[in-house]
């Protein structure tokens, strides 16, 4: 057709590209109105029960005040969930219109309990269907509770991480003060009681009243004597401390001159032998 | 007899409350069926098990649906005329698969009227788990239908069509007095999505019951398989053209990887130019202008100065004494 064309002088100096013509699509309105009058067939409603609506409103997004493009414009068939919604509510719309001219027309739409017959899908596929719903909620259930395990066990780490560090934090706040000590930079033994003084105050604040005075004196002899391991044999040595401690003496006692416990116990003393004699040549 | 179908039943539930209800209760269809509505719904060879229980899904929701054997591709489509005149049905949906891939749809009025062609997608059938409705065997559906119907003319045939089609009419023999499930039609996408829900209450809480698919028209006939062509679709791509186009993406996309990758070893290996004087350095170069040479005869007297600038001053005396010398 371009040499045609070139015969007929109609080409200019150029590339001429031979293109396609866009290709015509058919649209005959008239057609399709005609086709539509002729064809339709003008039965009752009730026969037909069809209805045109716009989908119900969105009770959803309308709490959250959401002003989102499907209540006027065009319905993103992308969108899975908005698009199903779309269908649902139209549906919706749909029925709550029907209600009340099926009621009208005194069609039912709920059938009476005693009234068996065939389903579309027979009752074994519902049971299928249930054991599935069933068996997906519970492995959602146990995937919360495996969760939630995880969790209070991360948990319980945590704590338990926290009170090891505190007790090696002390252990060391202990540690630095002893060594301060020993060096002699502090003279405050402080540090020793600083535990006890606080454990005491806080666990005996509630016991003070109670136990005043502690252990008996009879207690801390036998413990001095008997208790808390550690040598007790080699407690009188003669050593030079101990041969010029002088604690122990009692002059009076040393000089004969205090009695045993003063006249208490002449009243048991035995009389000597003439005396006894006397006695005894009386009675 | 035909109608002891109508309650079919499983056996255990025979007997409810002592009574023995195998018999058929008493017949609550009143009523006289006129409109005289039957489709005829069947397919051709070489479909898929997918598209295979949809059309039987089709059968158990609607009622007044005939089915008929495989027709063979080799055949004309106007056979289909003489096919559902035999069976006595007015109404035809046939399903035509190709490549074993791709499911188109006819829809048409038999003797006289308009048909249309669709390809179906995304199809769902009755038996897939997720969709948990269920209703009455031959209960009448609501039809629910996109306002964009009745914008359009071509949509306002389909819509007739359709209504024409899937509703049941009443007191159909085989239909169940309830309306119990509702069929939607919304136009999304260029594209017809049908949906069918059971009705739970009638405030309108809804179960999708299923099948679900999606039509896209590909063209309106004036006859019923053939005759003069009413509408085309202007945004229909043929599953062929579709695939074509993918494929013609990907392998654009190879193709410009490697052109990208050959320029990147082109600049790699080409000789690269020696430069030995650069052509470009005497642009800045600004020519100063020529002072005349300064010689001092004389030294300069030398300042009074502090204590730290002792050492200073020594330095600047030697120096000066240098360049007398030189000089």
């Amino acid at each position: 057709s371009l040499q045609e064309a070139f015969a007929a002088g109609l080409l200019k100096p150029g590339m001429n590209v031979l293109v396609d013509k866009p290709k015509k699509l058919v649209n005959n309105v008239e057609g399709l109105k005609q086709c539509l009058a002729d064809f339709r067939k003008d039965l009752p409603w009730v026969e037909r029960l069809d209805l045109t609506n716009l989908p119900a409103a969105n009770i959803i997004s309308q709490a959250e005040e959401k002003a989102s493009a499907p209540a006027a414009g065009e319905l993103d068939a992308d969108d899975d969930f908005q698009r199903e919604m779309f269908f649902y509510r139209q549906a919706q719309a749909t029925i709550l219109e029907a209600m009340p001219l099926l009621n009208r027309h005194s069609i039912a739409t709920k059938r009476p309990e005693d009234y068996f017959a065939e389903m579309a899908k027979s009752d074994q596929h519902m049971q299928k269907i249930r054991k599935k719903l069933i068996s997906k909620q519970m492995i959602m259930e146990r995937s919360e509770k495996a969760k939630k395990l995880r969790e209070q066990r991360k948990f319980g780490k945590k704590v338990q991480i926290e009170v090891i560090q505190k007790r090696q934090q002390e252990k060391k706040a202990m540690m630095s003060a002893v060594k301060k000590y020993q060096k002699g930079m502090t003279d405050k033994l402080e540090f020793l009681e600083g535990d006890q003084k606080m454990n005491k105050e806080s666990s005996q604040g509630s016991k003070k009243a109670v136990n005043k005075k502690g252990p008996s004196a009879k207690r801390k002899y036998k413990d001095q004597k008997f208790g808390f391991g550690g040598k007790k044999s080699g407690k009188k040595w003669n050593t030079k401390e101990s041969y010029n401690d002088v604690s122990g003496f009692r002059a009076k006692i040393a000089h004969g001159k205090g009695g045993k416990k003063g006249k208490g116990g002449k009243q048991n003393k035995r009389p000597g032998k003439s005396v006894r004699k006397k006695m005894k040549n009386r009675s | 007899m035909a109608r002891d179908v109508l309650w079919r039943r499983p056996a255990y539930l025979n007997t409810v409350a002592g009574k023995d209800i195998s018999l058929p209760p008493s017949r609550i269809l009143h009523g006289k069926w006129t409109n005289k509505e039957r489709v005829l719904i069947f397919s051709s060879r070489g479909i898929n098990f997918r598209t295979r229980h949809l059309m039987q899904d089709l059968r158990t929701m609607m009622p007044h649906a005939k089915a008929d054997t495989k027709m063979d591709r080799k055949d004309k489509l106007f056979v289909i005329n003489e096919v559902c005149e035999i069976k006595n049905c007015n109404k035809c949906l046939y399903f035509e698969a190709k490549k074993k891939q791709d499911l188109y749809m006819w829809i048409s009025n038999s003797p006289h009227g308009p048909s249309a062609k669709f390809l179906v997608q995304n199809i769902h059938t009755l038996a897939e788990l997720k969709l948990t409705g269920n209703c009455l065997k031959g209960s009448r559906p609501l039809l629910s239908f996109d306002p964009k119907f009745d914008k359009e003319p071509h949509y306002a045939l389909l819509k007739e069509l359709f209504i024409q089609t899937f509703s049941t009419p009443r007191y159909h023999p085989k239909s169940q007095p309830f309306v119990d499930h509702v069929f939607t039609f919304t136009i999304a996408d260029n594209r017809i999505w049908f949906r069918n829900y059971q009705i739970i209450e009638e405030d309108g809480s809804l179960v999708e019951i299923g099948p679900r698919f999606v039509l896209n028209l590909m063209k309106i006939f004036q006859g019923s398989f053939g005759g003069p062509t009413l509408y085309e679709n202007p945004d229909f791509r043929s599953p062929n053209m579709h695939r074509r186009e993918m494929r013609l993406a990907a392998a654009a996309k190879v193709r410009e990887k490697q052109m990208v990758k050959e320029m990147q070893k082109g600049k790699k290996t080409s000789a690269k130019e020696d430069l030995e004087s650069d052509v470009t350095a005497d642009v800045f170069l600004t020519p100063a202008e020529e002072k005349p040479a300064d010689i001092q005869t004389e030294a300069p007297e030398p300042k009074v100065v502090k204590k730290k600038q002792k050492a200073y001053v020594k330095r600047r005396a030697l120096i000066c004494k240098y360049k007398e010398n030189c000089i």
